[in-house]
Formats: C-alpha cells, sequence, structure tokens
C-alpha cells in the first residue's frame, strides 16, 4: 500500500466534511454549543489489520478487516488520524490522513477501504440519523470496493443502480428480512450475494460492499446505527363507548331535579305559614 | 295549660311541602355522591414514570462490532397477561404498526392485548415494554382493559414469558392523557429503567368519530 492515493482520498473526505461543516455551521448555531461527533470506523481493505491512531494516539488496537469500531465521541475539531501495521510506528503509517475536519454533532463513518481501482483510501460518509417513522427502517448500501458500477437489488428487483465507489444508495424501508444481492451494473451478473439483512426497525443499516473483484475478494461489512425509532401515532384502543367517563351525567340531572323539588318543597313552607 | 295551645304541631297543610324538602334533598345528596363515585379516580404516579424514563444509561465503550449483517434476533415476545385485580388474565399478540394509520396495532379481538414487538421484550432490561389492548370495541363489547383505569398503587400485574416464565411488576402510576397531547415517546422510549406500560382508552367517547377522547396509560415497574 502506497500513502500516495490516499492524499487524494483524504482530500475528497476533507472536501466532504469541510462542506458537511459548512452546511452544519449555516445552521447559526454557535460552535462551542454543538454535541460531539459520533465517528465509526469501518475495515473494508482485505487481508491487513491495522492499528488506528488518532492525533498521535493509539485508539483502535488490532483492528481486524471486516470489523467496525465505535462510535468514537469526538468534539468538532481538526484530527490527525493514522493506520499502520499493528504494532509498527506511527511513522511508517500505511495511510495517513492530516487535520480532517470533524464538524460538530455529526454521524460520520470512517471507512478504510480500496479504491474503484484498487488504491488503499480512508473515506467519511456522513450518516443519516434522522428519526425514523415508527415500523421503519434505514438501509444505506456503499460502494467502497475496487469493483466497477453496480446495481443493488432486493428480492430481485434493483433498489439501487449505477452506484459506483464512493457513493451510497439509502431508502426507508418497512421494518423486516430482505434478501439483497449486488450485480454488476445493468445486467444480471451477480458480484455479492443473495445475503438476508434483517433490518430492525427504528436502526440504520449501512451495508459496505468492500475489497476488490479482481482478486474474488469482495465482500460485504455492515454497521448498524439504534436509536432512531419513534413512538407510534397513536394508540386507538376502544369503539365502544362503554367505558365513557361521563357515565355520571345522568346523576347530575336526578341531583338537579332533587334540588328543585327541595327548593319547591321550601317555598311551600314558607308561604303556607302566613 | 295554655302553654300546650302554643306547642308546635304539624299542620296539615305542611306536610306535603316538608315530604317534598327531605324527599328533594336525599336525591340531590344520593345523586351527588353516585356522581362523584363514578368520576374516574384520580391520578397518581406522575413523577415516578419521569425518573423511570430518563434513568442514566450506562457508559459509552468504544466496542468493536463484527460487520455480519444483521440477523434476526429470537422472539421475545410475552405470551400472558395477568392482573388479579381486574380478575384479568389474556393472551397476548406481538403486534406492531397499522400501515394505514402509523398507529399501535392493537390485537382487533378484544379480549386480546398486543405487545409492541418493536420495543422491549419479556426478558427486557432497559425501557418500557408496552402492552395496549381494548377498553371495548362496538363489535364485541367490553374489553380486556375496559376497567384498566381502576387499577391501585401496588397491585400485582404478572406477564409470563413464551417457555412459561413469570415476571412480576406492580403499579406505579395510573394517568390519563388527551389522545392529542400524550408524551407517547416517553411510553414507548427502549430505554431508562425496564418498566411495563399498559395502554387503552377512556375518557368521554365522541359517537360521532367512534373515538374515546383519552387514553389511560398504568405504569409498573418490576417487583424486586
Amino acid at each position: 500500500m502506497r500513502i500516495l492515493p490516499f492524499r487524494r482520498a483524504a482530500a475528497i473526505g476533507a472536501v466532504a466534511l469541510l462542506s458537511f461543516g459548512a452546511a452544519a455551521a449555516l445552521g447559526s448555531s454557535p460552535a462551542y454549543a454543538k454535541a460531539n461527533s459520533q465517528v465509526t470506523v469501518v475495515h473494508g481493505i482485505p487481508g491487513q489489520a491495522v492499528d488506528v491512531y488518532v492525533n498521535g494516539k493509539k485508539t483502535i488496537p488490532d483492528f481486524q478487516p471486516g470489523k467496525v469500531a465505535g462510535p468514537l465521541s469526538l468534539p468538532a475539531g481538526q484530527y490527525d488520524i493514522a493506520l499502520t501495521k499493528p504494532g509498527d510506528a506511527i511513522g511508517s503509517a500505511l495511510l495517513k490522513v492530516d487535520n480532517a475536519e470533524v464538524p460538530g454533532d455529526a454521524n460520520i463513518s470512517l471507512v478504510a477501504h480500496l479504491t474503484a481501482d484498487g488504491k488503499p483510501a480512508l473515506t467519511p460518509f456522513a450518516n443519516d440519523t434522522a428519526k425514523l417513522a415508527a415500523g421503519k427502517a434505514r438501509l444505506t448500501v456503499r460502494h467502497a470496493a475496487a469493483a466497477p458500477a453496480v446495481d443493488i437489488r432486493a428480492g430481485g428487483k434493483p433498489v439501487f443502480e449505477g452506484v459506483t465507489n464512493g457513493k451510497e444508495g439509502k431508502a426507508d424501508l418497512d421494518a423486516g428480512t430482505v434478501s439483497a444481492d449486488v450485480v454488476l451494473a445493468g445486467s444480471d451478473t451477480r458480484v455479492l450475494g443473495p445475503a438476508d439483512l434483517d433490518l430492525k426497525e427504528g436502526t440504520a443499516t449501512i451495508v459496505y460492499a468492500v475489497g476488490s473483484a479482481e482478486d474474488k475478494t469482495l465482500d460485504i461489512v455492515s454497521q448498524t446505527i439504534t436509536g432512531l425509532h419513534s413512538a407510534p401515532g397513536g394508540v386507538p384502543s376502544g369503539d365502544g363507548g362503554q367505558a365513557d367517563g361521563n357515565g355520571s351525567l345522568p346523576w347530575y340531572g336526578v341531583g338537579a331535579a332533587g334540588i328543585l323539588l327541595a327548593l319547591f318543597g321550601l317555598t311551600r313552607l314558607v308561604t303556607g305559614r302566613r | 295549660m295554655s302553654s300546650r295551645r302554643g306547642a308546635p304541631r304539624t299542620r296539615p297543610g305542611r306536610a306535603l311541602p316538608l315530604t317534598l324538602l327531605s324527599l328533594g334533598l336525599g336525591l340531590a345528596v344520593t345523586a351527588g355522591a353516585v356522581a362523584c363515585q363514578s368520576q374516574p379516580a384520580d391520578d397518581f404516579g406522575a413523577p415516578a414514570v419521569t425518573t423511570l424514563a430518563s434513568s442514566a444509561p450506562p457508559a459509552l465503550r468504544v466496542p468493536i462490532q463484527d460487520g455480519k449483517p444483521p440477523q434476526a434476533d429470537a422472539g421475545d415476545e410475552p405470551a400472558r397477561l395477568r392482573i388479579p385485580a381486574l380478575q384479568l388474565d389474556a393472551t397476548v399478540d406481538a403486534v406492531g404498526i397499522d400501515a394505514a394509520t402509523g398507529d399501535f396495532a392493537v390485537p382487533p379481538s378484544v379480549d386480546q392485548v398486543g405487545w409492541y414487538r418493536y420495543g422491549p421484550g419479556f426478558s427486557a432490561r432497559a425501557g418500557s415494554i408496552v402492552i395496549a389492548g381494548h377498553v371495548d370495541s362496538a363489535a364485541e363489547g367490553k374489553g380486556a382493559f375496559f376497567r384498566l383505569g381502576a387499577l391501585k398503587a401496588g397491585e400485582p400485574v404478572t406477564l409470563t414469558g413464551a417457555d412459561g416464565k413469570e415476571r412480576a411488576f406492580e403499579v406505579v402510576a395510573r394517568e390519563r392523557y388527551r389522545k392529542t397531547a400524550i408524551p407517547l415517546e416517553k411510553y414507548f422510549a427502549r430505554d431508562g429503567a425496564v418498566r411495563l406500560t399498559l395502554i387503552t382508552c377512556g375518557g368521554p367517547f365522541d359517537t360521532k368519530t367512534g373515538h374515546y377522547r383519552d387514553n389511560v396509560v398504568i405504569t409498573a415497574t418490576a417487583r424486586s
């Protein structure tokens, strides 16, 4: 692995993060008021375990391919991130990105993967953590493999078409199991799957296609973000009317009649005295 | 002797008004008492519900997960709900969302109650296990939760799992909300202390729409 391609990936990443940060800044709340960002690290480069350094500190030791680490809770700011062979000094990093901008109050996946032409890269993706309607689940599929454009199919039907390296397809679906596979764009040539994905209600499932088509190491890595659920719209649980809390209404009538009767009697008493 | 003449005597002309007076007073008092008694009892336990909902989550670590695709969990549905105070022993169905309305899909059969299968299940260690049931229905009459609003603090509620295991809870709160104002997020929370939340309808019934105005919510905590 060389460092050169990584520069480009880092540049793309920085631009993505910067624009992301700018968008967040337009939200006009002052920077110091921003919450930490949640950063998840995804390892999608086959065959090479790494140590992950954040600002020179070994944060995730012996991080294996196909694993997902985090989330790390990081305050907004700039970070130096480096990946080394396990035990190697940070000076001989396999991959390194300096001054990566992490905006406040965001959810980011930092993905170590191969580019379309097979070079290692570290790409940030912003995760959609908007609340889901009750009963729904979010599916995001990201192309992070050394492979051409692909279609992602669910139940045999293409749901995301022509997805290229570094891009994603995303949809909110009914919670439940979908059988997904990946084919070369516009074809029926399957490159991955089919795999059963249990999309849990109120969660976002992010599936990364990783590895290399040429080296036959294509695989999927998946990440789950929980806690995006909403309560149902309501709890309709009766349409008979028998439990109406105003069952006492007739008794008010009886009470009123009683009072009238008593008043009448009182009047007669008083007037009868004369 | 003459003093006897002045003694109070009921004149025939005063008997009817007196009877009317006492009858009227009696009616008014009885009606007042009955009306008061048939009013729903006061709510209780709202602060307890808030405390349960806001219990601190465990501290965050930096975990490493295997990036395997998510697999279906083993089911964790409760099978039966028993409330001795209401002589209730009902079958629990696992239900979700009514796709047409986005509402809780309460089982249509009034003698069954529905467990919200997307939320915490029978063996949950955190969050609100939600079971909703009909107070009544136009088609089937009184429902399993017809008298839910009469539950008192400390009364036991037992949940039975699919494997026959039991979990004991006791009532800590009874609350009533207009459906337009009920904080459902709190009752469908998946974090905070583990608790059992029972929901049904109540309050005035609107014959035009065929709906009750309110929801009645019972919160029960695990019995130690």
